[in-house]
């Protein structure tokens, strides 16, 4: 239901620990990127012409019905906003660990002590009404921001140390307190720039944070042509300034409130692009068709995470750890639990296939982590003080209507009790969860982060100590309250480091997870995403990664719709 | 859920008492009470002798298996789950928590009821004004609405807090009734002999008033129970229950969420929900059943002489 | 005169006593829309403080912190004057008013007209078996409608999904009010669309709930026409019809009337089910969503509304009844 959702939501990455612009081979300093700017990704779908024409539909279930409202800067719409209509200074694709594309700036160089960086805009942009695009607009969007706290989602100006966005003839320099690469994936690839003379008059400029934006104009390759209740109709944007593109015309995004009449409309072909949860895939999607296609590239990871602050005395225990670590099947919770769709994790927490490079396979394997070990599981919670008559009693909590939580959950709770440990599952409203996670009252969770460009992200989020809290005070994602200083300096020595000394980082930080245990990842959690060919060409796929796929992924989905072209129309 | 409550919401004051051990015969002549009382026999055995539908079962019937989303088969009699579940066995082991919350938290409401409702007739001024007007504006709230609110923040899917919110919702109609037919006894001859004998208000009550009421009451108990069955399959069906329950509503919200009927799997999606209607089709027979007995005006012609044209 | 009076200031009583309810318990319950708003704002660990959430529920118009007391009277202020303010779950920012005003014609008018036909159709029906006692639609009503009002809502709408609405070319859609691609307007098209996407729900609710006024009629026919008025109005020699409709129906009616008012309570939870099962947008299904995104001030307006509804329809029956019951008029 919409619980399943929200994890996939969960990875759409908005971690203020952002991509720096390296990774992926692209060098820190200097130009953005290998790519052609006409062809819009670095091996995009079909780099040649092609003759305009077509419709797709869009099938992802946002649970309500549309309220028309195409406000950017406010969370609970943007998603039908950004990407579509507005577009980010560069975007940066996590599907090859950062890869650039320029977008409203061609081009953007750091400082060498990274706190500060240049844009180049990009000329001959044009805004959807006709005005011309410049930097002013640029400035305007950041200092909005600065104005009105309330927009600024991915706390820039209080977070991120950003001091000043000033412009010189088409170029912009942000100017940050300190280095900020980290922060590149925010501020350049999710703020949608919006123009200066809409939203500097009227409603906008008084109440921008709730402004409704019926009809908002954006520089991007579409435009809203219509909105309903039930449905949102985009048309290409007539001035777009990719020459030639898009080349599909329209883009229809019905509102679905459930998952089973979304899933239909995959099946029967009515909708073309999914971004759902579909049970039985195989059964009910892909032999209908075999233009049916899907693919779930994971991008973090779920895990247990046990609490490991001294008053939970259970938790705290290496032991206990380490032996739940190594009685977990991960490959039957991924069959059964999430029925195959999201692949194993393993235990240095760093996602694989997505991050291969990052990945310390020997290390696994010399710990012993590589497969479930049973025996090693029972000998450790012996040596603790587990026995048959004194069984280890665990409580893990999770999230009501995440049922292919409760479904892995169930599987672990399978594993565990051939142990001798007995887990009982407590779901919780969403609130009452968070009420429990964040000051850290419980002793297991279940839960997700939602990473970014490389395994920093998700890895920062959890192990870094300033992103934790004492128990009992709100912390930030660092759940399980696991301080070590050394880890720390890694994650410290990561923002200034080269590419080959990151990886180097990575893998001694994963060296961590697999001594001290503290984040259990059980499988990895994927961006949903079925596409039909149809009609239907330049999707991404396996082979090509160009963009994260799924329609609610923002702004790449941006990428996917100047990509994608409609056979019928080239005859 | 509708408003074959309402259906009792003319009590015959006037009803003529049998003595108690015809009540037993009325029973057995009343084909509509013989088939509720035979359902819900079934399903008394089915909630306290499970293994004996599932003999093959050994251990936890929500034990997961190998393959999921099956078609019903001659292993698995109505398919199986999304987790490779034996739908037939969880569907039998499912029983016992629907029968508890029925009964419980209708007996629970009957109770309260009868309490308010007595009371109320009994104390009059402005003890029942106030009785009363309490009862009027819970019969009135909407208590669905409200009960979603409580469960899901209260609950955590907690059994007990369902039967409790349960309780406290489903009592008003019955008290409404209770306190009509309290009032209409309170003038009676026997209850007026008693009091010249001098007895006390609450012996009164409680011998004399009570016991005439009892196939009121009973009827109110059956009417609460298919309350109470309904209106807690229908948070579960919403996922505001327990998601590891064993229970009815919470097979259906696990269909559900599997698309069990765009899958095809009919057995799955229909199943527990039959379960339900049957548990709830066996207390309105008998709800019905007894205000056929105790009012004789009701009780079904039989071919004897036609009444009118 | 009196009489009229008492059920005014029971209204006005019992819509006090719903507000402060509505009002309290939210508020009890753990979480609040900060919480939720921080779950939307913060996917991923960022930093967003308190201070910032507060800011953007400040801007819609939601301020916590103020004296709990202060803020109830606030409160029924806006409450009684319309100001119902702005969602803050998943609509965030949406004025409640537009939220309601979009999704109440669609209840109105699936649920509405349902119910009431289902009301109208049981009450004839009822009527009719209760005048025929011992005939063929007596022996058959009972125990059909007994069964049919004993179902559980969704699982009639889940029957009717599965028998109509599966396949490759199912006969009738199973979700949603009308077609994605039309625009709402006068047109054949759209009317058509809408009637075809409501016939599922409208059979369910039917199906259900006549079942309970056939039985309640019936009853009630059957004891009134055991009264003496009946048979010496018999004696005289009217025609049966007459009779039926115009002596015994319109006594036994009036029970079914009150019994009306009072079973509202169980359409709106029917309501709910319906529109989840078959995704009709309408106010149950928005109050189900309200609940799970703990939007305050939605929860608190469809509340205040669905309560409202409900006690001018039981002022309304009352009226009715005082109007067509002389009994009521000289009891004063």
């Amino acid at each position: 239901m919409r619980g399943i959702k929200r994890i996939a939501v969960a990875t759409m990455a908005v971690g203020i620990l952002a991509a720096a612009g390296c990774g992926g081979g692209d060098k820190p300093i200097g130009s953005a990127s290998s790519s052609n700017p006409s062809s819009s990704t670095s091996s995009g779908g079909g780099t040649g012409q092609f003759k305009k024409g077509g419709t797709v539909t869009i099938a992802n279930v946002g649970g309500q019905t549309w309220p028309c409202q195409f406000n950017p800067f406010n969370p609970a719409v943007n998603q039908v906003a950004l990407g579509f209509v507005y577009e980010p200074l560069t975007f940066v694709n996590v599907l090859k660990s950062g890869a650039t594309t320029p977008m409203l700036a061609t081009a953007f160089a750091w400082s060498p002590k990274k706190d500060s960086i240049v844009f180049t805009i990009r000329d001959g942009v044009k805004w959807s009404d006709g005005q011309p695009f410049s930097a002013d607009d640029v400035v305007y969007t950041f200092n909005l921001m600065k104005q009105q706290p309330a927009l600024d989602l991915y706390a820039l100006w209080s977070g991120a140390g950003l001091t000043s966005v000033t412009a010189a003839g088409n170029k912009v320099t942000l100017q940050f307190k300190g280095a900020a690469e980290p922060y590149f994936y925010n501020f350049a690839n999710q703020v949608g720039i919006v123009p200066k003379h809409i939203w500097s008059t009227g409603e906008a400029a008084s109440k921008p944070a709730t402004w409704a934006n019926p009809k908002p104009v954006g520089t991007g390759a579409f435009t809203v042509e219509s909105c309903t209740s039930n449905n949102i109709s985009y048309a290409a944007n007539g001035s777009y300034w990719q020459p030639g593109k898009p080349y599909v015309s329209k883009v229809q995004y019905p509102a679905y409130l459930d998952n089973n009449p979304a899933n239909l409309d995959l099946a029967s072909g009515k909708a073309q692009w999914g971004g759902q949860y579909i049970p039985n895939i195989d059964n009910f999607y892909k032999s209908k068709s075999p233009e049916n296609n899907y693919w779930f590239p994971p991008t973090a990871n779920v895990a247990i995470v046990p609490n490991l602050d001294p008053s939970h005395k259970v938790t705290s225990n290496l032991a206990v750890r380490q032996a739940i670590a190594y009685a977990l099947d991960r490959e039957q919770i991924s069959k059964i639990g999430e029925s195959g769709y999201q692949p194993a994790a393993n235990q240095t927490g760093v996602v694989t296939p997505t991050f291969d490079k990052y990945f310390d396979k020997d290390a696994l394997t010399a710990a012993g982590y590589d497969k479930p070990n049973q025996d090693k599981a029972k000998q450790l919670l012996e040596g603790a003080g587990y026995n048959a008559s004194n069984p280890l009693k665990l409580t893990i909590i999770s999230v009501t209507g995440y049922t292919d939580w409760d479904a892995s959950l169930a599987v672990v709770k399978q594993q565990l009790a051939a142990v001798g440990i007995e887990l009982t599952t407590q779901d919780l409203q969403q609130q009452s969860y968070n009420q429990n996670l964040y000051p850290g009252d419980y002793d297991l969770a279940y839960s997700s982060q939602s990473g970014g460009p490389t395994p920093y992200y998700e890895l920062r989020q959890q192990l870094y100590s300033k992103n934790t809290a004492p128990i009992g005070k709100q912390d930030n994602s660092n759940y399980s309250r696991y301080i070590n200083p050394e880890v720390d300096k890694l994650f410290d020595q990561y923002a200034s480091a080269d590419e080959d000394t990151q990886v180097k980082l990575i893998k001694q930080i994963s060296g961590y997870m697999i001594k001290d245990i503290p984040v259990i990842p059980t499988t990895e959690s994927v961006d949903w995403y079925q596409y039909n060919t149809k009609d239907l060409e330049g999707w991404p796929t396996q082979d090509n990664p160009y963009a994260q796929p799924a329609p609610y992924n923002i702004p790449d989905v941006g990428q996917v719709l100047t990509n994608l072209y409609s056979k019928s129309a080239q005859k | 859920m509708s408003a074959i409550v309402a259906g009792t919401a003319t009590p015959a004051p006037s009803a003529s008492r049998r003595p108690r051990g015809g009540l037993f015969r009325a029973i057995l002549h009343n084909r509509k009470a013989m088939l509720g009382a035979g359902l819900l026999i079934l399903f008394c055995l089915l909630a306290a002798f499970p293994h004996l539908f599932v003999p093959w079962l050994h251990g936890d019937p929500q034990a997961i298996g190998d393959l999921p989303l099956q078609q019903p088969s001659s292993k698995h009699w109505l398919g199986t789950t999304g987790l490779g579940q034996d739908v037939y066995a969880e569907l039998i082991y499912s029983t016992r928590e629907s029968l508890i919350i029925a009964v419980v938290a209708g007996l629970g409401a009957t109770i309260l009821s009868v309490i308010i409702g007595v009371s109320a007739a009994y104390l009059g001024g402005a003890a029942d004004n106030l009785l009363s007007m309490m009862t009027d504006i819970f019969l009135v709230l909407p208590t669905f609405p409200l009960i979603i609110v409580l469960a899901t923040y209260a609950g955590k899917g907690n059994l007990t807090v369902i039967i409790v919110v349960l309780i406290l919702t489903g009592w008003s109609y019955g008290a409404r009734q209770m306190r009509a037919q309290a009032l209409s006894l309170r003038n009676r001859d026997f209850l007026e002999s008693a009091r010249v004998r001098g007895e006390r208000r609450s012996y009164i009550i409680v011998v004399e008033v009570l016991p005439t009421m009892i196939s009121l009451i009973v009827a109110n108990f059956l009417g609460a129970a298919l309350y109470a069955v309904l209106t807690a399959a229908g948070l579960q069906f919403l996922g505001l229950g327990d998601p590891n329950s064993l229970s009815w509503g919470t097979m259906l919200y696990w269909a559900q969420n599997q698309g069990a009927l765009v899958n095809g799997l009919r057995a799955w999606a229909l199943a527990p929900g039959l379960a339900v209607a049957l548990l709830g089709v066996s207390f309105a027979l008998l709800n019905y059943a007894f205000d056929e007995i105790s009012n004789p005006a009701l009780r079904p012609v039989r071919r004897r002489r036609a009444r009118q044209h | 005169m009196r009489y009229l009076i008492r059920r005014l200031g029971f209204f006005v009583l019992t819509l006090w006593a719903a507000m402060t309810l509505n009002f309290f318990i939210p508020r009890l319950m753990p979480g609040s829309p900060e919480e939720a708003l921080r779950e939307r704002l913060s996917k991923g660990g960022s930093v967003v403080t308190p201070e910032q959430l507060r800011t953007v529920l400040a801007e819609f118009g939601f301020e916590p912190d103020k004296n709990i007391l202060l803020q109830y009277v606030e409160y029924l202020k806006a409450m009684v004057t319309g100001h119902w303010g702005v969602s803050v779950g998943s609509s965030l920012g949406v004025p409640v008013t537009d939220l309601i005003s979009s999704a109440l014609p669609w209840t109105l008018g699936l649920v509405g007209i349902t119910t009431v036909l289902a009301f109208i159709i049981g009450t004839f029906i009822g009527m009719v078996s209760g005048w025929r006692r011992g005939g063929l639609i007596d022996g058959v009503v009972p125990p059909v409608f007994i069964v049919t009002s004993a179902l559980p809502y969704f699982w009639v709408a889940l029957l009717l999904i599965s028998i109509f609405a599966i396949g490759n070319n199912p006969l009738l859609p199973n979700d949603f009010n009308y077609d994605q691609g039309l625009t709402p307007g006068f047109n054949v098209q759209f009317i058509g669309s809408v009637i075809k996407h409501g016939l599922l729900p409208a059979a369910t609710i039917l199906i259900t709930a006549v079942g309970g006024w056939i039985l309640t009629m019936r009853n009630n026919m059957v004891t009134t026409l055991a009264e003496d008025y009946v048979r010496m109005a018999r004696a005289k020699g009217i025609p049966g019809r007459r009779i039926m409709f115009g002596y015994a129906g319109r006594n036994a009616f009036l029970p079914n009337l009150s019994g009306f008012a009072m079973s509202l309570g169980f359409v709106i939870s029917g309501t709910i089910l319906v529109e989840y099962v078959f995704n009709y947008p309408g106010l149950g299904y928005m109050f189900y969503n309200a609940t799970v995104s703990t939007d305050y001030p939605l929860l608190q307006s469809l509340f205040l509304l669905v309560t409202l509804a409900v006690l001018i329809c039981v002022l309304l029956c009352d009226f009715a009844v005082f109007l067509l019951d002389p009994r009521a008029r000289t009891e004063g």
